[in-house]
């Protein structure tokens, strides 16, 4: 019962739209002290044995998710000339992986640490490909720093969140401040993971304590939002998820396995939400 | 193409005080030196290495990649290879079902010339010692066969072949390595924005003089494997003091298999003290044969004439382990030697029953040929760009056949993992994006077999004493089992299944 109360709780906190800043940027979602913990994890970011390990071995997993919304859409996109925005990109991770696909054009990722935005860059110098200009572009940015497109050409057909939202204070004003990213019939694709005692035992006491998988402080579980949480958000914006387009897909991590997509587990743990934006936005 | 500010990567290969020097002639000069940048560069135009980068052409995920082939053989030589009907290559292989479907898979089996195709459908595999001791292999239907005799040159000519029908890469042939070196740390005197960090990309340096560098090298290159050295890569085994002699051998042409015949094609093997005889037909009257055998017999073995050397192969498959030794201590006249002895103990009636091959007529001229036997497992198969195939990986007791298949099934899972790599935008050559994925595939699967048929040689090499009565008991047992699954367990292991 107790869970369920704390789940109320916080879908109001999701759903508070009061501005609560404490960032030195003029306007952002970003929690300073999340920042600074970010900034000590950039030099392990890139060491496959390092705390970011975990991210690593997920990050095939989004390319699938992304893949089967974009599949589920009723007219298929052309594979080629796809432009991505990674918020939150960290050591670019992501951002590097999106950057080597065949059809995508360009990848523009952004984090506010400048320190990670420092590792990634020079990873990214490991790679020809990646150095291609305008092929993968870096800036140490919060999304409320980035220019608004004012025309479809200067919007991305996926933005990508992820496991971001999990570290912002105000969860609905940053997701409303993507909106205006995705082009019309694009997609916003967001993992994360849900708020329940498996996920704090797993998260807070197994890899923060036990096995010390990640450092401590890493996760706020207060923080993390549930699925139907966010899947009730969506379904509230005017302009989103019509035809079918709000996607999600639990994934859960089996040790010597690594992670896997589990039908129905994104109500327990990590799990992965995509929604598209309606055509005629 | 992704490489279009090649000098400003060269800076660090060049110390500052020569930089300035060079300064006028700079651009010359790296134009000149600088790597050339390939996906996938492979050491080695053998089976593995062929198979691996024809896999990755015809996958439509995999054939936009930059490929390039290193090999000391001239390649037109492997294209022009051809023999007349009635001779064939003593080095033929056992191809098994799932070898043939990857080949299919790929496209390169229409053009294995397939006149030149064996398969087969029943194995006899028998103790030397305890002659009532054997074991029946039969493949349920004509179709699929257990598996397919090919030489490997077919082979190696069907996927070069296939490979210069696609997309060209870059072949350069008649090229050997002459060093393998990472690349130069990132140096701090060079702050542009654009340099490359190329760090962790091994370069190789041709006979030609020229130096590419590799997002992933493969090394395909044998036993000796350069790859395997650079990347510091142990190796564990042991030689086995035993030699494998190979030759062609012919039948009376009466006996020849006939492709449609309802009994089908039978291969023998025989477990002498010294090792297994096997023999594997070939199209016609013609069969593969594969005698492991101490070095001092497989000496004398190559010293006799045709006559006698056929003489000691059909006395092999027909006389007792003590006969046999005896006639091999004869410097000459097997022939005669072992006509009297098969008339003394007859064995046509096993010969009609088809439990033993037919007696050999001949050999093929110049054939005859040996090589030491060895067992070598690499510790590991990858490291940082860098994935070893084939023989560089393992090298195995031929009496299973399966060394060729085994470089095949790397080649396979080697390239589905950079396939699953590139459609989730990893570094193809990442351990951890990509590597990982192949090792974990075939490592520890490769592992068992080559312990499987390493106990099976030790089993078989015990001349007397327990260990001949309990295999006695153990091949019966496997034959009587053969509805409970066993014997299918260890068809499937021969047929890679």
């Amino acid at each position: 019962m107790a869970i369920r109360l704390r789940n109320f709780r916080n879908l109001s906190l999701l759903l508070r739209q009061h501005p609560y800043r404490t960032h030195s940027s003029s306007t952002s979602s970003v929690n300073p002290t999340e920042v600074s913990h970010f900034e000590k994890l950039a030099s392990s970011w890139w060491d496959p044995h390092g705390s970011s390990s975990l991210l690593h071995q997920m990050n095939p997993l989004r390319h699938d998710f992304i893949s089967l919304c974009l599949d589920s859409q009723p007219d298929p996109p052309p594979a080629r000339e796809r432009k991505f925005l990674d918020v939150g990109c960290g050591g670019g991770i992501f951002a590097e992986s999106a950057a080597r696909l065949k059809e995508t054009e360009r990848v523009l990722a952004v984090d506010p640490s400048s320190g990670v935005i420092a590792v990634a860059k020079e990873h990214a110098k490991r790679d020809p490909l990646l150095s291609k200009p305008g092929r993968l572009e870096y800036q140490n940015k919060s999304i409320e720093d980035l220019a608004i497109p004012r025309s479809p050409d200067e919007q991305f057909d996926i933005v990508t969140l992820f496991e971001v939202i999990e570290h912002i204070d105000q969860p609905a004003s940053f997701l409303k401040s993507c909106f205006p990213f995705v082009r019309p019939g694009g997609w916003l694709i967001i993992s994360t993971i849900a708020r329940t005692w498996t996920s704090w035992l797993t998260t807070k006491v197994v890899a923060e304590e036990v096995v010390r998988m990640v450092p401590r402080g890493t996760h706020d579980w207060d923080k993390y939002i549930n699925e139907q949480e966010l899947r009730s958000f969506f379904r509230a914006q005017e302009g989103w998820g019509r035809d079918g387009g709000l996607k999600s897909q639990g994934c859960i991590y089996v040790p010597g396995l690594g992670w896997k997509m589990v039908k129905e587990s994104e109500r327990w743990g990590n799990y992965f939400i995509g929604v598209r934006k309606d055509l005629d936005r | 193409m992704v490489f279009g500010n090649a000098p400003r990567a060269l800076r660090p290969y060049i110390c500052s005080s020569c930089a300035k020097s060079l300064k006028l002639r700079s651009r010359k000069f790296a134009t000149a030196a600088s790597p050339d940048i390939y996906d996938v560069a492979c050491v080695g135009g053998g089976p593995a290495g062929l198979s691996l980068l024809t896999a990755l052409r015809s996958s439509k995920a995999t054939s936009h990649l930059r490929l390039a082939l290193i090999e000391s053989q001239d390649l037109d030589r492997v294209r022009k290879w051809n023999l007349p009907p009635d001779q064939y290559s003593n080095r033929a292989s056992s191809l098994t079902p799932s070898s043939q479907a990857f080949l299919s898979q790929i496209g390169a089996w229409p053009h294995i010339d397939t006149s030149r195709v064996q398969p087969y459908h029943h194995m006899r595999v028998w103790d030397g010692l305890s002659s009532t001791a054997r074991i029946t292999f039969d493949s349920p239907t004509p179709e699929p066969a257990i598996a397919h005799m090919i030489e490997n040159q077919n082979l190696t000519r069907a996927l070069l072949a296939r490979l210069d029908s696609l997309e060209p890469i870059s072949l350069l042939d008649k090229t050997s390595v002459r060093e393998i070196h990472l690349g130069p740390p990132p140096s701090p005197l060079t702050p542009e924005p654009t340099y490359l960090n190329l760090s962790s990309y091994p370069h190789v340096t041709l006979s030609s003089n020229q130096t590419i560098a590799a997002r992933l090298l493969i090394g395909a290159d044998g036993p000796n494997s350069a790859v395997r050295t650079f990347a510091g890569i142990e190796t564990r085994g042991y030689d086995y003091n035993r030699d494998g002699v190979v030759a062609t051998l012919k039948l009376p042409s009466s006996f020849a298999h006939h492709p449609s015949s309802p009994r089908g094609v039978t291969a023998y093997q025989r477990f002498l003290p010294s090792g297994p005889i096997a023999l594997l037909a070939l199209p016609g009257p013609y069969a593969s044969l594969v005698w492991t055998t101490t070095p001092s017999q497989s000496a004398l073995l190559k010293t006799l004439s045709p006559e006698d050397f056929t003489a000691m192969v059909n006395a092999a498959f027909r006389l007792s382990a003590v006969d046999l030794n005896y006639m091999f201590t004869l410097p000459s006249n097997q022939l005669s030697e072992f006509q009297w002895r098969d008339s003394v103990h007859p064995s046509t009636a096993s010969e009609a029953k088809g439990e033993i091959p037919h007696l050999i007529s001949s050999v093929q001229q110049g054939s005859i040929a040996s090589f030491p036997l060895r067992l070598r497992h690499a510790s590991s198969y990858t490291t940082s760009r860098i994935a070893l195939i084939g023989d560089a990986a393992h090298t195995i007791h031929p009496l299973a056949g399966q060394g060729l298949n085994m470089g095949l099934s790397d080649s396979k899972a080697l390239a589905e993992a950079i396939e699953y790599a590139v459609c989730h935008g990893a570094d193809i050559g990442d351990e951890m994006g990509c590597l990982d994925r192949y090792k974990g595939e075939v490592w520890w699967g490769n592992q068992r077999l080559l312990g499987a048929v390493d106990k099976l040689h030790w089993l078989y090499s015990v001349g007397s004493g327990p260990v001949v009565g309990v295999r006695k008991w153990g091949l019966r047992a496997v034959d009587v089992m053969g509805d409970l699954g066993v014997k299918g367990w260890l068809m499937r292991q021969a047929g890679g299944l």
